[in-house]
């Protein structure tokens, strides 16, 4: 019953703070199951990957009522980030604990300065989200066309052959670390593709369940996910995204991102060590 | 008969409007369904007052979840629970699939399709290189 309450609890933790600082809580489930609950990396891979996939449908479900996400460029690129994923969890049962460990070590040093540098940007003033500059998409499309269809209100997405690349890449992260990918396609919608922020994160929001997918299918058939500890553990997240949601605009968030940075930077030298044994 | 381009990207917007209400209706629906049934499973595992810890981890057998359900052991409604998890995203593709299709837009469909048969792959390869 207690170690119930407690998956339960740590699920609703991640979920409330994942939900407030705009993270999956893939970045703080996996730490929460390896070090809280002992369980081998895979496994809370695992069980992180359906979290994702809870928080991220019912996040995606508001965005689609809003308008916010672009679903044709979301399906276009999740056909290469559910192929990543695909490839990432095989390769992910070919890898010790301990590489996946060193590997999750550098996403959390990444995921953390990025938050310390979209913290420092938005203290700026006149900083704001990025938007497309100087059009990179180049020259007005035909009407009609196929790129012309991934055209939102005020932006068309450039560079598509390197958002495809990246969607791989985001695919691979996400099944081999038991993250959305968030971290990976949100910045190479809005800087590389030039996506318009808010429509990236919703996006990328959207991509998230089907790649997540891709890979907890593998981790599911070949026994890597633990009904027992995803069922509490799933719940837990989803009841914590839902009142993260509903607080995020009360609560003074600069603060929260510094203690967060900290939990990451703490995490991440765990992790180390765990990766060097 | 030739459809001027701008009555032809305005019959584009409304046909993905649609399409995105009712994928957004499957994933809130999916996602209710799949957490209901976690929850209860969760409820159940409580009542038995077992420890997923200590407990020894059900192997995924399809055949077995109808009894598990009628029987109220927690297994039954775990496994239900984790499928429709990873069913919704796939069932939000198909519902694009269709409903781009509705809308004359073959070639978001054929996305759509795509990513369906990655999917698929993912099952068959996960299966072969089960131990």
């Amino acid at each position: 019953m207690t170690v119930l309450l407690l998956l339960a609890g740590g699920g609703f933790g991640a979920g409330v703070f994942g939900s407030l600082l705009g993270l999956g809580g893939g970045i703080l489930i996996v730490p929460l199951l390896t070090f809280g609950f002992g369980l081998p990396f895979r496994e809370a891979v695992g069980v992180s990957l359906v979290c994702v996939i809870v928080t991220s449908s019912a996040a995606a479900s508001v965005y689609l009522e809003r308008h916010l996400a672009n679903l044709r460029l979301g399906m276009l690129l999740e056909v290469f980030t559910a192929s990543g994923a695909l490839v990432g969890g095989l390769v992910a049962f070919l890898l010790p604990d301990r590489v996946l460990a060193g590997l999750f070590a550098m996403l959390l040093t990444y995921t953390g300065a990025t938050m310390l540098r979209s913290g420092a940007a938005a203290a700026r003033p006149g900083a704001g989200p990025i938007e497309s500059g100087d059009d990179p998409a180049g020259p007005a499309d035909a009407p009609g066309s196929f790129r012309a269809a991934l055209a939102g209100p005020g932006y068309r997405p450039a560079r598509l052959g390197a958002g495809i690349g990246g969607s791989v890449f985001a695919g691979l992260v996400s099944a081999l670390l038991g993250v959305g990918g968030g971290i990976v396609k949100v910045p190479l919608m809005n800087l590389v593709m030039g996506v318009p922020l808010k429509v990236a994160t919703a996006t990328s929001n959207l991509m998230i369940g089907v790649t997540a997918a891709a890979s907890a299918i593998v981790y599911l058939l070949r026994g890597g996910i633990d009904p027992l500890i995803a069922g509490p553990t799933a719940v837990g997240v989803f009841a914590g995204a839902m009142v993260g949601s509903r607080v995020a605009q009360r609560i003074d968030l600069r603060l929260l991102r510094l203690l967060f940075v900290a939990v990451l930077a703490l995490t991440a030298i765990q992790m180390t060590l765990r990766a060097l044994g | 008969m030739n459809v001027p381009a701008r009555d032809r990207s305005a019959a584009t917007a409304s046909g993905a409007t649609r399409v995105e209400g009712s994928i957004a209706l499957v994933l809130r629906a999916g996602t209710l369904l799949s957490v209901g049934l976690l929850a209860i499973g969760v409820a159940l595992l409580s009542l038995a007052g077992r420890s997923p810890l200590d407990a020894t981890w059900p192997p995924l057998d399809l055949g077995r979840i109808p009894g598990d359900l009628l029987a109220l052991r927690p297994e039954g409604f775990l496994w239900l629970g984790l499928l429709a998890t990873l069913s919704t995203p796939l069932l939000r593709v198909a519902a694009s699939v269709v409903g781009f299709l509705g809308a004359g837009e073959r070639r978001m469909a054929g996305l759509g399709t795509a990513v369906l048969v990655v999917i698929a792959l993912a099952v068959v390869v996960a299966q072969r290189t089960a131990a």
